[in-house]
């Protein structure tokens, strides 16, 4: 079961990952597209709607990704002081009652809007058009994997219902990773206890 | 115990929540839309509290509420819910935030912090609490370029607070710097924040931006007073340092050349150029170091020479005039030779500097001239007298011109005159690491405000940036551009499908019409604008305990913004009032981040109550800021005002 779930993950990681390089290209083109219309006075009408598609396909694809991991934002105040039963409890739930109604509705609009678009092969409304149905296929793509990894995650939430606590995930790189910004900047464990003299001493001279 | 009290607070916020929204609904003689809409929005922070990825929150209330609000009606629900994704996958404003994400994911793995910090704190050596101040600015300014407050304040974390406790300082005010530091990246621009409220509001990102920069400016400027009078008062909290940790050491070949190391710089390197010193000492070493020392002049002239071209263009006539002017201030400067520090033939080229004194006569005449003055009055500031002359004999450029060059040019003077080799080494330092991120910070900011590039462009342009920086601190490899777009991807996703989310939740709700019940239950209460906005900034403030801040602008500002017409009162000048608001949401218990990250890298007997504690006192003078920005909008208006209307 656990390798069924990995396997899923690394479905939704490879995905994000591959779309997310869509951040370096539109870094180069963006800068190109200055330089090019500054300095080399040759600005280009297609540019905007390739940026817009790029920055829209960047944040979808990546939304399975960011669940995999367990990276969208919670409102934390409460959920990180329940035990791992109760958090899965309540998890399992709302997948049910706000997740799964809500990107199945998205995925299969997206779908019936894609295929409107792809009927009349539409395009960007610019001197220089381009084809805008792949873009609207973003939609129902990532929702179809979001849903995917949704369905993961909601047999996550029971089986750590039944073992009381969370099957492990696949490491990814992290926003904070304590250990390696400890190694940036080579500070090790064993100075950060040594200070702890300098804490202890003044709290007795007080 | 603890963990109880927590529970014990959120739920019983959660039944007060509830309560009211029964209240409501039971108090009203007849149950509208509205207030099916306001029993939503009361259902909705319930639910977040509960801890439910909020994007997914949004959707599922969002859209079953827009069922109930078409009537049953799936067609028209499907359709509003894939044009609110469609609304925000193409929403231009939003496209920064990938591209800013990145650059700070760039900048961070730079690493230059740890050269920042000791080179800032080497710089500020002579303030009272020196070590807390040099934390405060390396916040600033590296949480400014990346933005990323845990990375900042966890950095921090092991670089400063070692530091300061090892030099006994206090470990509540040592705590309070860090997390205050840390956050001030969230408001000063280019952040992402401000992105997130001007897509929300309406409002334009540049003049967000350009608002923000003295307000964040001044809030900086607020913790460090308080530090340096902290530290006046009670030099127990933050001893100065000895003499042994201000110690900075030269370079070797440095040491050979310097006579000591409080001797000036300059007439120092000069005479080691002669020849009497430097027997074992390379002259391009030498002629390196002179560079550096030169590089502060060279960047002046130029910058002089290129207002003085732009604000004289018009008057080519008059330009004549000065040139002459200057031209007898060239030939007094030769008779000045022996004060040293006139050798700056504008672009500095070593070999020129090397062909010695005379070569300062011969330089390029004609427009390059105009760079004179500052030269002159460099050196002869104590005099005084060459600034007034070409000023007054012709008058090329108007006073303010001629002020700001004066101005600079005692600057100049001052800081060669402080030049010692110690201060060298410290400015060679900063030079490496404050100077690089700072042009950065200032590039991108400065195209952006002054309308030289669209937020997008200079965002994209910044990410370029955060590669070069990469690239020279030698950080830049595969794994690191891998790690920074993988951030990029997630962190995108996180912020902009919290957009798609509340697409469809606020079109719920303004469909429902629980804006107008909201309108018009807040005109009923018959407001002045400075209650309204008191109420709506204590109303932010709270929920900035339970939500995070894109939570909070996402699904709030939407319901604020229509009223403030009403009132009368600008949305950009609220904006800035939210932003600064937000900020105590990141420093106040319980549910600060920055506290948690500082308590992740401390030493354990650090608690998170001495952390709260030292929060306080920042948190108080964040809200003397919001005070003095809400009694004084000038601070946030007045630059928006001069650059756009």
């Amino acid at each position: 079961m656990q390798n069924l779930l990995l396997s899923v993950d690394r479905l939704s990681t490879l995905i994000g990952k591959v779309f997310s390089w869509t951040a370096l290209v539109l870094t180069l083109m963006i800068s190109w597209e200055v330089f090019s219309r500054y300095v080399l006075n040759k600005p280009h009408a297609w540019m905007l709607d390739f940026q817009i598609m790029m920055y829209g396909t960047l944040f979808m694809t990546a939304g399975a990704y960011t669940l995999s991991k367990n990276g969208h934002v919670r409102g934390d105040v409460l959920y990180g002081f329940f035990a791992p039963r109760t958090q899965a409890s309540i998890d399992l739930v709302l997948y049910f009652v706000f997740f799964l109604p809500g990107i199945t509705a998205l995925t299969y609009a997206g779908w019936v809007y894609f295929g409107e678009s792809l009927a009349i092969r539409e395009q960007t409304f610019s001197a220089e058009p381009l084809p805008m149905y792949p873009f609207k296929f973003i939609i129902p793509l990532s929702g179809g994997i979001l849903l995917l990894q949704g369905v993961v995650e909601i047999i996550r939430c029971i089986m750590c219902i039944r073992t009381g606590e969370w099957p492990s995930r696949e490491e990814d790189v992290e926003e904070v990773d304590v250990e390696k910004l400890k190694e940036m900047v080579h500070v090790k464990d064993e100075d950060i206890q040594a200070l702890d003299k300098y804490v202890t001493h003044e709290g007795a001279s007080k | 115990m603890k963990i109880k009290k927590e529970l014990w607070f959120g739920f019983s916020l959660m039944a007060l929540i509830i309560a009211g929204a029964l209240a409501m609904l039971i108090g009203a003689e007849k149950i509208t839309n509205g207030h099916i809409g306001l029993l939503m929005l009361s259902l909705v922070v319930v639910a977040i509290m509960l801890g439910f990825p909020t994007a997914f929150t949004l959707m599922g209330m969002g859209m079953i509420f827009t069922w109930i609000a078409y009537e049953e009606s799936t067609a028209k629900t499907l359709d509003l819910m894939v044009s609110s994704a469609f609304k925000v996958m193409s929403n231009d404003v939003l496209i920064s935030i990938p591209l800013f994400v990145f650059m700070g994911y760039l900048v961070e793995r730079a690493n230059l912090i740890e050269k920042l910090f000791r080179s800032l704190h080497l710089a500020l050596v002579r303030l009272p609490g020196a070590l807390a101040v040099a934390t405060l600015v390396t916040c600033a300014v590296f949480a400014t370029a990346t933005g990323i407050v845990g990375a900042v304040v966890t950095l921090m974390g092991l670089l400063a607070l070692p530091q300061m406790l090892r030099a006994g300082y206090d470990v509540k005010m040592s705590a309070g710097a860090i997390t205050a530091g840390g956050c001030l990246g969230i408001l000063i621009p280019p952040s992402v924040m401000l992105i997130v409220y001007g897509a929300t509001a309406g409002v334009s990102v540049v003049q967000l931006y350009a608002g923000a920069f003295f307000p964040g400016l001044m809030l900086a400027g607020l913790y460090i007073g308080y530090v340096i009078i902290i530290a006046k008062l009670k030099p127990h909290m933050a001893p100065p340092l000895s003499e042994a940790e201000r110690y900075v050491p030269l370079p070797p070949l440095l040491e050979k050349v310097a006579p000591s190391h409080g001797a000036r710089a300059l007439p120092a390197l000069l005479s080691a150029l002669k020849g009497k010193r430097n027997q074992d000492v390379p002259t391009r070493y030498i002629l390196k170091q002179f560079g550096i020392v030169l590089a502060p002049l060279v960047l002046f002239l130029l910058v002089a020479a290129w207002s003085y071209s732009s604000v004289t263009r018009v008057e080519p006539v008059e330009e004549a005039v000065a040139l002459q002017a200057m031209g007898g201030d060239a030939a007094e400067e030769a008779v000045e030779e022996d004060e040293g520090g006139l050798q700056a033939p504008p672009g500095a080229e070593e070999d020129e500097a090397e062909a010695g004194r005379a070569g300062d006569v011969q330089e390029p005449p004609g427009a390059e001239a105009a760079k004179e003055p500052a030269a002159v009055e460099a050196t002869k500031e104590a005099t005084a007298t060459a600034p007034a002359e070409p000023a007054s004999t012709s008058k090329p450029a108007p006073t303010g011109y001629w002020i700001g060059v004066g101005a600079g040019a005692v600057a100049l003077a001052a800081f060669y005159a402080l030049l010692s080799f110690t201060r060298l080494e410290v400015f060679k330092m900063l030079l490496t690491s404050f100077f690089p991120l700072l042009v950065l910070i200032l590039a991108v900011l400065g195209s952006i405000v002054m309308g030289l590039a669209t937020p997008t462009e200079a965002a994209a342009v910044g990410a370029l940036g955060g590669f070069l920086l990469a690239a020279a601190y030698k950080q830049l490899t595969l794994q690191v551009v891998k790690e920074s777009v993988f951030l990029t991807a997630k962190t995108s996703a996180m912020v902009c499908w919290l957009f798609v989310g509340s697409a469809i939740f606020s079109a719920a709700f303004a469909l429902l019409g629980g804006q107008e019940l909201v309108e018009h239950w807040v005109m009923s209460m018959n407001l002045s604008k400075t209650e309204f906005l008191v109420l709506s900034q204590v109303i932010i403030f709270i929920l900035g305990w339970p939500l995070e801040w894109t939570e909070i602008i996402v699904i709030f500002m939407p319901i604020f913004i229509p009223l403030l017409d009403n009132f009368g009162v600008d949305p950009l000048f609220f904006g800035l009032l939210v932003a600064l608001n937000l900020q105590t949401a990141f420093l106040s218990p319980p549910v600060a981040m920055a506290a948690f990250y500082l308590k992740g890298v401390s030493p354990p007997h650090v608690t998170l109550n001495q952390i709260f504690a030292g929060m306080l006192p920042f948190m108080g003078i964040q809200v003397l800021a919001i005070i003095l920005l809400y009694q004084f909008p000038a601070i946030g208006l007045w630059l928006p005002q001069v650059l756009y209307r």
